[in-house]
């Protein structure tokens, strides 16, 4: 099984690790049936960059779009001195199958499936 | 409205709650609160404001850093400044002439707690305080006539607190952090690193959202991305 590669999370970023089903037809990356739009199947990074996604909270897709603006907005004013999305995002920074969790939504149990949305 | 989440309903009615939930627990608190312009129009009927600006967005952001099991608590009290309670009792301060009487009194508005378990075993703190303080001043003109003026300023207290789980590695930034805040950290078997802002304001919702979000940053510095082993459940 290929995980799904998709970046989860905001400060404590991790891989999603669900079983990927396709290749977003933008960036290449493997995402899941979650994580896949359903109508062209990219990726949300791809779907937020090309300016998809909700600027409303309540919406859950919300979180993309204002991760990435906060990243870009640390790096400047931290000088620097932070890492930028970017650069987790693209695997620079990618600590590793650690980093993603053995719980998430498959349940406790399965440590094989390591998750989080 | 019956159909509203109590959570939601809590936030019209006594405008605020208190409360523990897991991650999952959150979710329809908030799609109750994304239909509530379709249910209802009339604006006393509301959520107020701050819960689209403030609460909304910081529920999303701690939920995406947390596990399942993992759960996020939080007390908001949206019922503003005006709400009983929340004065302190008024002062006279020592006045010169043409000021007859100078009174003053503080508003302490702690409006937003918020606590968090990560999915890296760290537990993450949001306080908001607004602190206002008002003056109400007597005095002549140049005519002898006796004038009145109120003043009031108001200054809002972020207080972002990240405790690391037991033993975790950490270093300090390669860089300062933002000079608009300030940074305290306590050593010890588990580490706290504590950023304080304090805006005069009021400073836009959207605004303080964004700034509690960036100080937020400061202490994830210390434990650079893949740097904490997180914490399996046993
Ligand atoms: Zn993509
Ligand atoms: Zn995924």
């Amino acid at each position: 099984m290929t995980p799904c590669t998709v970046t989860t999370g905001f400060f404590v970023l991790g891989r999603c690790g669900r079983p990927s089903v396709a290749d977003c037809p933008r960036c290449r990356r493997r995402v899941c049936a979650e994580h896949a739009d359903p109508q062209s199947g990219t990726c949300p990074e791809c779907a937020a960059a090309q300016g998809y996604g909700s600027d409303d909270p309540h919406d859950p897709t919300w979180i993309v779009r204002y991760r990435r603006r906060h990243y870009e907005q640390a790096h400047a004013s931290y000088q620097g001195g932070w890492t930028t999305y970017d650069d987790y995002d693209r695997g620079a920074f990618n600590p590793g199958d650690d980093w993603s969790y053995g719980s998430g939504d498959f349940g406790a149990g399965d440590d094989g499936g390591f998750v989080d949305s | 409205m019956e159909r509203f989440h109590p959570l939601h309903r809590a936030l019209i009615d006594q405008r605020g709650f208190t409360v523990s939930l897991r991650r999952d627990d959150w979710e329809p608190v908030i799609r109750s609160l994304a239909g509530h312009g379709l249910e209802v129009k009339r604006r006393k009927w509301a959520p107020p404001p701050r819960t689209a600006t403030v609460l909304v967005p910081l529920v999303r952001v701690l939920t995406a850093d947390m596990r399942p099991e993992g759960v996020l608590s939080v007390a908001a009290d949206l019922r503003g400044p005006t709400a009983p309670g929340k004065a302190t009792p008024e002062q006279q301060l020592p006045v010169r002439h043409p000021v007859k009487s100078l009174k003053q009194w503080f508003v302490i508005d702690p409006w937003l707690r918020m606590r968090a378990e990560l999915r890296d075993g760290s537990v993450l703190e949001f306080q908001v305080t607004d602190r206002i303080r008002h003056r109400k001043l007597r005095k002549t003109n140049p005519r002898g006539k006796i004038k009145f003026k109120r003043k009031s300023k108001t200054v809002q207290l972020v207080r972002v607190i990240r405790h690391l789980p037991k033993g975790a590695a950490h270093r300090r930034p390669d860089t300062p952090p933002p000079a608009w805040f300030s940074v305290r950290v306590k050593t010890g078997s588990r580490m706290v690193i504590r950023a304080t802002g304090k805006f005069q304001g009021p400073v836009a919702d959207p605004e303080l959202t964004k700034a509690i979000l960036q100080m937020t940053t400061e202490p994830f510095r210390w434990t650079p991305p893949g740097t904490i082993t997180p914490r399996r459940k046993p």
